[in-house]
């Protein structure tokens, strides 16, 4: 087999099967993620989606990617977890954002619970969930909101969907796809 | 208590203040990392305005893009702007907005249903 650095033919392939538009993999800041949006922005606008769909991809971007900063600032001693794996694609018509990032292992079954629980409600509940979290005093806030889960979930078009996969006793990779 | 005059970033609205007719703009896309950071002078200012004076206070917002830290953010000042209304000042929200993206709209909507100070929510023509 080729070296794929050398050769990126197979990469390009999969690439191309996959309609990825956008993909990074890296250690992440609040710069890169604002060049990265205005690429991305940039792109939609190119492409002459409507004003609403760029908005709605351009959010769901933007609170993945800070999660991932919020989580990752919360565990610095974690090895990897400054970094994202960003990957924005096209399936059947739709756009699909997904991201990656290390989580610590005692995180993830209470994640993928939360994704599956926001997956399971409507709109009307997850407006009322988004509400009720808005209201939360400060003080019970641990510097976050909170609210970005939700209103990704508000926005995507199709329930949300999360995968875990370990990497050693204490670390795991945590996945989260959108679709927009 | 001295005006505020921010000009815009990529990240942040432009903000401005006047302490001599109560009106505060904002303008632009509002997605900082750490939102209260940047808006905890505003909030002072809105804070003192209502605690010193007797004139209305006007929100004028341009507001585009409010990632959800900024909507908590946002939600803070119209929350003491309710309270404020509710003691007997005068007090009034206008937000304009590119009707191409209504998602702005929405947004300003879901604002005014726990608003019950005047909010006007304008499409530009």
């Amino acid at each position: 087999m080729p070296d794929v650095l050398t050769d990126l033919y197979d990469l390009r392939q999969l690439f191309d099967r996959q309609q990825i538009m956008v993909c990074f993999n890296g250690p992440i800041n609040a710069a890169l993620i604002e060049e990265i949006g205005r690429a991305l922005r940039d792109y939609l606008n190119h492409q002459q989606e409507a004003p609403r769909a760029v908005a709605d991809i351009f959010a769901v971007y933007i609170e993945m990617t800070q999660n991932i900063r919020h989580y990752a600032r919360q565990h610095a001693d974690l090895d990897g977890s400054g970094n994202a794996a960003i990957v924005v694609s096209r399936d059947d018509g739709h756009y699909v954002i997904s991201a990656g990032n290390v989580i610590a292992s005692a995180d993830g079954a209470a994640l993928l619970a939360r994704v599956d629980q926001l997956a399971s409600l409507d709109a009307a509940e997850l407006k009322a969930a988004f509400k009720t979290q808005l209201r939360k005093p400060r003080e019970n806030l641990e510097g976050s909101a909170g609210l970005g889960l939700i209103d990704i979930a508000r926005k995507a078009s199709a329930p949300l969907s999360a995968a875990l996969r370990q990497i050693d006793s204490r670390r795991s990779f945590f996945s989260l796809r959108v679709v927009l | 208590m001295n005006d505020l005059h921010l000009p815009q970033t990529p990240n942040t609205p432009a903000v401005t203040t006047a302490l001599a007719t109560g009106v505060v703009t904002m303008a632009g896309d509002s997605y900082p990392e750490n939102p209260f950071e940047f808006f905890q002078p505003l909030i002072d200012w809105i804070d003192g305005f209502l605690r010193g004076q007797s004139g209305p206070l006007s929100l004028v917002l341009d507001l585009v893009y409010l990632n959800t830290s900024s909507i908590r953010a946002m939600m803070d000042i119209f929350d003491r702007m309710e309270e404020a209304h509710r003691a007997g000042a005068t007090v009034s929200v206008r937000w304009s907005y590119d009707p191409e993206n209504e998602r702005v709209g929405e947004l300003a909507e879901e604002f005014r249903e726990d608003c019950t100070f005047p909010f006007l929510i304008e499409p530009r023509a």
